[in-house]
C-alpha cells in the first residue's frame, strides 16, 4: 500500500529525519490559513497515490496567502493520474542549494534490501539510471543485521560527498533504513533529499509504499488500505479474500492461482475475447471462498451489462466437489441474474464426477478441459 | 539423490494440524513420502494420520533423522518457524503458506543462506519427484516418471501443465513450484544449477510469469553453460501494467518484469516460448 506525502513525512519526523514545516489542508480557505501560519513563500503539493504531479500541474508556489488560496482552489477537485486530489500540503519553500536522491527497496536478484543513493535529486532515478549509471551508486543489506552506521558512510562517499555534508546524509541514510524496517515497507525512498543554503538537509518528498501481507503489524493501515483502493470492485475483492483486478472486457474471469489466471486472460486474448476482471480465488478452496468469488463476479456482471459470460477455472485438488459445487449454487441464489455460467472442473474423476452431479439443475455449463471452456466463453460472446 | 529429495527423504510437517496441512499431508502420504513427525507448539503428544506430534523442530529432530521440513504456519509465524527448522540443521523446506511479510521472506533468504539450508516458498505449491516423494500439494495423477523437469514460478501452473505433459506421454524427472512472490528461496537459475548435474533430467520446462527479472537470470545462464534443452512459457503477456495479477511477484512496474523482456532474453538464448499452454507439450515433444 502506497502512502501519502504527508503520511511518509510524518513518519520521516518520527524517525529522526528533518522535513519542511507543512500543513495538510481540504479547502482553499484552509491553505490560505495555513501559509499565514507558515509566514513564508510555500509550495502547494497535491496529495494523490502517484508519481509525476509536478507535471501534471499538481504542485504550485505562493507567494502569498491569497495566491495559496487561489492555488488551492485551482487544484482542489483537479483529476491528476487518476486521482481525484482532495487534498494539499501546505509547505514552507525552502532555499535550495542542491537536491540528492536516496532510496531504500528490495533487490529482485538477490532477495535483499538495497540502498540506493545520487547526487541527482528531484528527478526520476529510473532516468539518472538510464542516462548516467555512474551518477548512482547501491549496496545491499544483509537484512538479519541492518545497515551498519559504516555502510552508509561508506555508501554516501562514492557519490563525493565529505565532511559535515557526508556524516549528515549518511545519518539520514541510517534513519531511512530505519524507516524501511520498522514500517515493513517495500520502498521507503526520499526524493529530493534538500540541501538548503543553510546546509540543513531536508526531505523534499517521501514516497513510502508498506507491504500489503505486513499489515497485520501496523493495524493503522489496515483499514486505510481497502478504504484507499480507488476501483468498487478491487476494493470489494479485498474484503472478500480474493485477489481481484478490474479489467474492461466481456468475459469475467475466475481460477484457482495467480499463474493459472493470467494463462487464462492470455488464451482469452489470443482467442479474440476480452476478459472483464481477474480473479484469483487461490488454492485450497473452501465453500466461502468459491462463494465469495462467483458471487463478486455476478455482481460485477449485473452492474456492467458489457459482462456476456463468466467463465470460472475450479481446481479440486485440496477442495471436496461438495464445497465447490455448493459455493456456486449459493452464489447463483444470492445474486439473481441472467448470465450464462461456464465452470471447467479440475481435478480426480470422483470429484469432477461428484460436481457434476451437484450441479446437475444449476444451469452451469461445465467443462472439464480448460480450453473446450474458453472456446465456449468466446463463441457466447460473439 | 533426484534434486533436493527422494524416496528417501525424511520429511517433517510444520503446522500438521492446520486445514490445508492436514489435507496435504494426506495427499503425501497418500503418494508414499515418509513423512516421520509433525510439530505444532502446544500439540506435543497427539499424532495426526498415525504420525507423532512434537511441540518443537528439535524436539522432533532428536527422535527422528529429518532431511526435509514442509512449512504451513499462518504468514505471521512463517519466520521463526523457518528459522527454527534451519537452527535443527534442516537442510531443506518447502515453504507452502500464503501471504508471509517481504521483510521475513528476506531475512529467511539470509539466514537460510547463511546457514547452508535450501528451500523452496513461500507461496507455492511444493514439489514432487514423480515415483518416488511428494512435498505440497502437487496433484498427484497429473504426474509420472520420466525425464522432463517442470520448473514453475506458480504451482497451480504446474498442475494445468504436468498432465498435458503426461497425455502426450511425456515424463517427468521433478515438477517443482517455486512460490510467486518477489523474495523465493530458489530462483530459477538455481533449480537449473541442479538439473544440470541431474542425470534423470533431459530436458526442462520453465513456466514462468510477469514481474521480477528471474527469468531473464535463467536466459542468461542457459545460453552460457547449460547444457540441456529448454522449453519456457510466460503467464500474464496481456496484463495491464501496475496492477498486481494476483501474485505479489507478478506485477509489471515500469520496465522491468514484462512479458516481452521474458520472452526476447528466451528467444535469443534459444530457447522456444511457447504461445499459450496448449502449445507446450509439441514444444517438449520436440526438445526431447
Amino acid at each position: 500500500m502506497r502512502l501519502y506525502e504527508h503520511e511518509g513525512k510524518e513518519i520521516f519526523k518520527k524517525c529522526g529525519i528533518a522535513v519542511p514545516l507543512g500543513i495538510l489542508v481540504k479547502t482553499p480557505r484552509e491553505a490560505r490559513q495555513a501559509t499565514i501560519k507558515i509566514g513564508k513563500e510555500v509550495v502547494v503539493k497535491a496529495q494523490i497515490l502517484a508519481g509525476g504531479r509536478g507535471k501534471a500541474g499538481g504542485i504550485k508556489m505562493a507567494n502569498t496567502p491569497e495566491d495559496a488560496r487561489k492555488i488551492a482552489q485551482e487544484i482542489l477537485g483537479m483529476e491528476l493520474a487518476g486521482y481525484k486530489v482532495d487534498s494539499l500540503l501546505v509547505e514552507e519553500k525552502l532555499d535550495i542549494a542542491n537536491e540528492m536522491y536516496m532510496g531504500i527497496t528490495v533487490d529482485d536478484k538477490n532477495g535483499v534490501p538495497i540502498a540506493m543513493v545520487s547526487v541527482e535529486g528531484g528527478v526520476e532515478i529510473e532516468e539518472v539510471a538510464k542516462r548516467d549509471p555512474e551518477k548512482i551508486a547501491s549496496s545491499l543489506i544483509d537484512p538479519l543485521y541492518g545497515m551498519r552506521g559504516y555502510e552508509a558512510i561508506n555508501l554516501i562517499r562514492q557519490i563525493g560527498l565529505t565532511g559535515e555534508t557526508l556524516i549528515s546524509a549518511s545519518r539520514i541514510l541510517s534513519r531511512l533504513y530505519n524507516v524501511f524496517t520498522s514500517y515493513d515497507a517495500r520502498i521507503a525512498e526520499i526524493n529530493p533529499l534538500v540541501m538548503t543554503n543553510e546546509g540543513e538537509m531536508v526531505a523534499g518528498d517521501s514516497r513510502c509504499e508498506i507491504d500489503d501481507n505486513s499489515l497485520f503489524r501496523h493495524p493503522e493501515w489496515q483499514d486505510l488500505r481497502i478504504q484507499r483502493i480507488n476501483n468498487l470492485w478491487e476494493r470489494e475483492g479485498v474484503r472478500a479474500g480474493v485477489s481481484y483486478a478490474d479489467l474492461d472486457g466481456n468475459i469475467a474471469l475466475m481460477a484457482n492461482g495467480a499463474g493459472i489466471a493470467m494463462a487464462l486472460m492470455d488464451a482469452i486474448k489470443d482467442e479474440g475475447g476480452h476478459p472483464a476482471c481477474f480473479l484469483d480465488a487461490g488454492g485450497g478452496l473452501t465453500k466461502e471462498r468459491m462463494k465469495n468469488g462467483i458471487g463478486l463476479l455476478l455482481r460485477k456482471a449485473k452492474s456492467d451489462p458489457r459482462i456476456k459470460v463468466i467463465l470460472v477455472n475450479a481446481v479440486m485438488v485440496l477442495s471436496p466437489a461438495d464445497a465447490v459445487a455448493e459455493g456456486i449454487i449459493e452464489a447463483i441464489k444470492e445474486v439473481q441474474v441472467e448470465i450464462p455460467i461456464i465452470v471447467i472442473l479440475v481435478g480426480k474423476e470422483e470429484r469432477r464426477k461428484r460436481a457434476q452431479e451437484l450441479l446437475k439443475d444449476s444451469g452451469v455449463k461445465l467443462y472439464s478441459s480448460t480450453e473446450e471452456g474458453i472456446r465456449e466463453a468466446i463463441r457466447i460472446v460473439r | 539423490m533426484a534434486i533436493f529429495v527422494d524416496k528417501d527423504t525424511n520429511v517433517l510437517v510444520q503446522g500438521i494440524t492446520g486445514r490445508i496441512a492436514a489435507a496435504q499431508t494426506k495427499l503425501m502420504l497418500d503418494y508414499g513420502t515418509k513423512i516421520v513427525a509433525g510439530v505444532t507448539p502446544g500439540k506435543g503428544g497427539q499424532d495426526q494420520f498415525g504420525i507423532p506430534v512434537y511441540d518443537s523442530v528439535q524436539e522432533a529432530a532428536n527422535e527422528h533423522r529429518i532431511d526435509a521440513s514442509v512449512i504451513y504456519v499462518p504468514a505471521p509465524f512463517v519466520q521463526d518457524a523457518a528459522f527454527e527448522a534451519i537452527d535443527a540443521r534442516v537442510k531443506f523446506m518447502v515453504i507452502v503458506t500464503d501471504w508471509v511479510p517481504l521483510h521475513s521472506e528476506m531475512k529467511i533468504k539470509s539466514y537460510a543462506k547463511t546457514k547452508g539450508t535450501r528451500y523452496i516458498g513461500p507461496n507455492t505449491l511444493g514439489m514432487m519427484i514423480p515415483g518416488q516423494t511428494s512435498l505440497g500439494g502437487i496433484l498427484a495423477p497429473a504426474v509420472k516418471p520420466g525425464g522432463v523437469a517442470v520448473v514453475c514460478r506458480s504451482g497451480a501452473l504446474s498442475n494445468e501443465v504436468a498432465p498435458r505433459l503426461a497425455e502426450q506421454g511425456i515424463g517427468q524427472s521433478v515438477v517443482l513450484g517455486l512460490g510467486g512472490d518477489p523474495v523465493v528461496g530458489s530462483r530459477m537459475i538455481d533449480i537449473l544449477k541442479l538439473l544440470k548435474e541431474d542425470n534423470q533430467t533431459k530436458g526442462v520446462l520453465l513456466v514462468g510469469e510477469i514481474g521480477g527479472t528471474m527469468e531473464e537470470e535463467a536466459a542468461e545462464y542457459i545460453e552460457a553453460t547449460f547444457n540441456k534443452p529448454v522449453v519456457a512459457f510466460i503467464a500474464g503477456r496481456t496484463a495491464p501494467r501496475g496492477k498486481a495479477m494476483g501474485h505479489a511477484g507478478a506485477i509489471i512496474m515500469g520496465e522491468r518484469g514484462t512479458a516481452e523482456s521474458k520472452i526476447n532474453a528466451f528467444q535469443s538464448a534459444g530457447v522456444p516460448v511457447a504461445k499459450t499452454l496448449w502449445e507446450i507439450p509439441s514444444l517438449v515433444k520436440k526438445m526431447t
